[in-house]
């Protein structure tokens, strides 16, 4: 194995001239943030960074027409979620066709490594993540939101949509091809309890 | 006794064996529906078709009696196609709502789907047989669109509870089952056909939306509802039970079990139950630590030493039976269990299927060790006369019954050990907390003198603690031993002590129970 070997120069030269070089650097960056507008922070709050389409930021529940939830409470999000911070309750919703819907619904976002698993496995499309993440709380109940926060469509538009399952997202034809792959070559379904 | 071969296996089994069960013996699994080992053969799902050698066409495994020589083979290529095709009949009309099916989880179609189906579907949603959804029969949730036309149901209404509530109604595709005019499900064991309902078909109403299945855990155990200790399954998560679930004994319960023992799981995590120990003060009670409420009843069971009186209760499990017992002989003090009318009808039947009179889990194991020795009548006339100066109650029952209130108010201490919180625990002086039947290891003895295992599920709530536990920490204050830290330890030594228990060990009563030898005459009376 070749080895590359690096000399460095330890016998710097005294003097002014390495710290006025530095300075230079300094103001060269000062004056393109003063003048030229290259600055490298945001001016958050009032100015937020630009994340992408598939951010993976606080969840949202969508909505039927008549603005109930789209989730029928099935708890794959909460089976699926490795930081089981999920927390569903169900009652029965008149529909016989739909059956059950959630009457609590609860993130614990303290808990929450965004992973983005409860989208994946979300048979109805009913849980998407918008691009929100800066939520913040002074208190550890604040950040447990519940289904009324959780299906808030204001803050999907305020902060437009992130990761959900849709024809857009890049990856989707490729985590579709891994799974098939995973059926065929292996006979595993992944979420489904291997039978003893 | 033929002797076959299935899956180059050789097994020899007795006469009039079904291939389905004698793969089952070898733990060969053959898919199926219509089959359950405690009902008759029907035969109609065509699921568990197995390739038979010399025979010309695949035979159903539920319905084909082993005879020698026979040579079968569950998983060739066309046993596996017959599944296969099989399998995808069945599912033709099946609506697919997994997500909002109680059953997912322990469906025989999912389970049965991933290991022989795995095939694409040739019907669209749109062109599926549509049936009745969400028809609530009482205890029951019917959803035909389910169903597999399997008449499990059927045959469990005809030949356990003899109700004939099931009909298959309409011919063909349109072909569901229907109870008359919706009549609702009235009988006593209508949660076993959730049970036996292979499929989403038939819920249970109690169990709807609750929590799906495989977040529960599984503790074998036994029902305390009566003394037939049917043999049950306790589905927990996080220390709260879920429901009662009958594990199958083909000796006591076969595979069912009442509407009323499936409730008793609501007992366990009530708001009522009494968590913490307490002791009457002059005109409050006050909540105290364990040790010290333990210390108070120890020390007025010394000064009382003969003059005091230990009332057990049926509804414990026999180690805590032998510790109040070995309690009660270390203090010198009379001892009975008898309370109220119920127990003396330990063997009677109240209905044809299960349900027994003695609402009591262990009166028989009170009668094995001999617990009633003084009769409630005596222990109360020494009550009334002011000779019991200390009196220590294994349950509150003997606190309930009116004609007891009067004597009991001449008893100068009264301490009692219970599970839930009731108007009658202010007669007593000290209150300490019991755990319940699910929170404990133990064993009961049924009315068939079988002796059973409960298993703990979770930890006791609060401060509870299992009654022996309770028990031999008043006789180690007492300056008695009582050498053993475990349930099995008590059990080993109750084993050693008393006549009939001999030579048990929790090993020796594995997962169904051991039945004593030698039993008495009326228990012989009242199998037959």
């Amino acid at each position: 194995m070749a080895v590359r070997v690096v000399t460095v120069d330890r016998n710097l030269r005294t003097g002014p001239m390495p710290i006025l070089r530095g300075l230079g650097l300094t103001f060269k960056n000062m004056l393109a943030t003063w003048f030229g507008g290259k600055a490298a922070t945001v001016q958050f709050p009032e100015e937020k960074r630009k994340t992408s389409g598939r951010y993976r930021g606080i969840h949202i529940l969508t909505q039927r027409m008549d603005g109930t939830p789209k989730c029928v409470a099935c708890y794959m999000c909460a089976t699926v979620c490795p930081a089981e911070c999920i927390y569903i309750e169900s009652g029965e919703r008149p529909e016989k066709d739909i059956e059950k819907y959630p009457t609590r619904f609860e993130i614990d976002l303290l808990r929450c490594v965004y992973c983005g698993f409860c989208v994946d496995a979300c048979p109805e499309e009913a849980i998407v993540m918008s691009r929100e993440n800066d939520l913040v709380g002074t208190t550890r109940a604040e950040l447990i939101i519940d289904r009324d926060r959780l299906m808030d469509r204001n803050k999907l538009i305020e902060y437009g949509p992130g990761y959900r399952p849709e024809e857009h997202d890049v990856r989707r034809p490729v985590r579709i091809a891994a799974l098939e792959r995973l059926r065929k070559e292996h006979g595993i379904v992944p979420g489904m309890p291997q039978r003893s | 006794m033929p002797k076959c071969t299935i899956n180059g296996r050789e097994i020899e089994v007795p006469p009039g064996t079904t291939v389905i069960q004698a793969a089952l013996e070898l733990g060969i699994h053959i898919p199926h529906f219509c089959w359950h080992p405690d009902l008759a053969v029907d035969g109609n799902c065509r699921m568990c078709l197995v390739e038979v050698e010399k025979a010309p066409k695949l035979q159903i495994a539920s319905n084909t009696a082993v005879t020698d020589g026979m040579v079968v083979h569950t998983e060739s290529e066309k046993a596996a196609q017959a599944h296969r095709t099989t399998l995808e009949f069945l599912l033709v009309n099946h609506p697919i709502d997994c997500p909002v099916c109680d059953q997912a989880g322990e469906c025989y179609l999912q389970d049965q789907y991933m290991d022989h189906g795995l095939h694409e579907s040739k019907i669209e949603p749109e062109e599926k047989v549509r049936k009745r959804k969400v028809v609530d029969l009482g205890p029951i949730m019917l959803d035909a669109e389910r169903c597999v036309l399997c008449s499990r149901c059927i045959r469990f209404e005809r030949e356990v509870t003899g109700t004939n509530s099931f009909e298959f109604v309409n011919r063909g595709d349109h072909t569901q089952i229907a109870t008359f005019q919706d009549r609702p499900i009235e009988h006593n064991y209508a949660g076993n056909l959730a049970d036996v309902c292979p499929v989403g078909a038939l819920l249970s109403h109690d169990f709807r939306f609750k929590m799906r299945v495989w977040f529960l855990q599984e503790t074998a155990s036994v029902c305390p509802g009566c003394s037939t200790g049917c043999n049950v399954t306790i589905d927990h998560r996080d220390g709260e039970a879920h429901r009662l679930r009958p594990r199958r004994n083909v000796d006591v319960n076969k595979s069912w079990m009442c509407d009323i023992g499936r409730q008793e799981y609501r007992e366990i995590g009530l708001d009522t139950r009494v968590t913490g120990p307490r002791v009457k003060r002059a005109d409050h009670w006050e909540g105290v630590p364990l040790d010290s409420a333990l210390d108070a009843v120890a020390a007025r069971l010394g000064e009382a030493r003969g003059a005091t009186a230990f009332v057990a209760t049926p509804q414990a499990t026999n180690e805590d039976l032998f510790a109040f017992r070995t309690l009660a002989d270390l203090v010198g003090g009379t001892l009975d269990f008898r309370v109220g009318d119920p127990q003396d009808r330990v063997r009677v039947r109240e209905d044809n299927v299960l349900l027994r009179a003695d609402r009591n889990p262990n009166t028989q194991g009170c009668l094995d060790q001999e617990l009633g020795r003084a009769g409630i009548a005596a222990l109360l006339g020494d009550c009334a006369a002011g000779r019991v100066k200390a009196l220590v109650l294994q349950g509150p029952e003997l606190l309930r019954l009116p004609v007891a209130v009067d004597a009991l108010a001449h008893v100068p201490y009264i301490a009692v050990m219970a599970t839930h919180e009731g108007p009658e625990l202010d007669r007593a002086h000290a209150v300490l907390p019991a755990a319940v039947w699910a929170e404990m290891d133990g064993s009961f003895t049924n009315y068939q003198r079988r002796v059973q295992r409960i298993r703990r599920a979770f930890p006791p709530l609060g401060d509870a603690q299992p009654r022996w536990q309770m028990a031999a920490r008043l006789i180690q204050r007492l300056g008695g031993a009582f050498p053993a830290v475990s349930a099995r330890e008590v059990f080993a030594l109750l084993a050693a002590a008393v006549p009939g228990y001999a030579g048990l060990t929790y090993g020796a009563l594995g997962a169904t129970g051991r039945v004593l030898d030698a039993p008495s005459a009326p228990a012989a009376e009242a199998r037959a």
